[in-house]
């Protein structure tokens, strides 16, 4: 079994660096009021272009955690990067964890803002896994799986949003 | 940005945010699936929540994490967060009071820009907390 564990570390360990793909994403207007509503903002910035402006925002500006869902709305088949990396490193190591059952949990989530993302914006997203790593907690395996996307605007390749995901599978 | 919210003059470590206090509810978590793309049935299907153990449906985590940065842009301003960091500490369940509480813990000045950090936590009534985490926002 020793061999086993061994191999199973290498696999885990083997994806730390590896991309989990390019996505180009398009911020529409319908989307991000849906989801200013769906996370319960009253606030007329996200409905209204008059009052976001005045707010000193070049056209209705996205909530917060909007980077999470974005791709969900706003990525388009046929405007997809040719030659972007495929085959999602995560599924590899996530694959044969569910085989033996347990949970995937989200752990933590961390957003860093370079500038607001507002509609109308053009974002070119990076994604990349930056750790994983295993500890045992209450007789069971927690693997923790940190990933991170570095969302840029496609005209200018300029930073918009960084955004840092930790998932956790629970043996 | 110039939305009219605090400015860094204006504002003292330990001030609080106003609260945002909600009642959650499974239409909740029908919008928010609708809206983030997030269909896993934990979160819609009481039916398929119940066969996988769970007493019943529970809420996204991003929903609380959605939640509780309303409360933080309410207070700082959507365009002045320049952080913003959770936990997922419990899961959510329909009916629970979820109500949040922001707080400023320090003001600092780093490269000519203005910034104060914050704690911010969503908990329900019985005060345990759901998500955990801070923010920074950069203010005029």
């Amino acid at each position: 079994m020793a061999d086993d564990a061994a191999s199973q570390e290498d696999v885990l360990k083997s994806v730390i660096g590896q991309p989990t793909g390019t996505s180009k994403v398009i911020v529409e207007r319908g989307p991000v009021q849906h989801f200013a509503d769906a996370v319960l903002s009253a606030s007329p910035i996200y409905h209204d272009p008059a009052a976001a402006k005045q707010a000193g925002f070049d056209n209705i500006p996205a909530p917060p955690t909007w980077p999470f869902a974005m791709e969900f709305s706003g990525k388009f088949d046929e405007l997809q990067p040719s030659g972007a990396p495929t085959g999602n490193p995560l599924a590899k190591i996530l694959g044969p964890l569910m085989a033996k059952g347990g949970l995937i949990l989200h752990g933590e989530e961390e957003f860093l803002y370079h500038r607001p993302i507002v509609v109308g914006d053009v974002l070119i997203g990076e994604g990349v896994i930056s750790d994983v790593y295993q500890k045992e907690s209450k007789g069971r395996t927690m693997t923790f799986i940190c990933s991170e996307t570095t969302w840029t605007e496609e005209s200018t390749g300029e930073p918009v949003v960084t955004a840092r995901m930790n998932l956790i599978h629970r043996s | 940005m110039g939305e009219k919210k605090l400015s860094y003059e204006s504002v003292q470590v330990g001030d609080e945010a106003p609260v945002i206090s909600h009642t959650l509810t499974r239409t909740d978590l029908v919008k928010y699936a609708g809206a983030s793309g997030d269909f896993n049935p934990m979160h819609h299907d009481e039916v398929a929540a119940q066969k996988a153990g769970q007493p019943s449906v529970f809420g996204h985590g991003m929903f609380s994490m959605g939640l509780l940065g309303t409360a933080l842009t309410d207070y700082v301003g959507v365009g002045n967060v320049t952080r913003y960091q959770v936990r997922f500490a419990r899961q959510t369940w329909p009916d629970e009071v979820l109500s949040s509480k922001i707080v400023v813990t320090a003001k600092r000045e780093e490269d000519g820009r203005k910034l104060v950090d914050l704690a911010v936590t969503l908990s329900n009534g019985d005060g345990e907390d759901k998500v955990i985490g801070e923010a920074t926002a950069a203010l005029p």
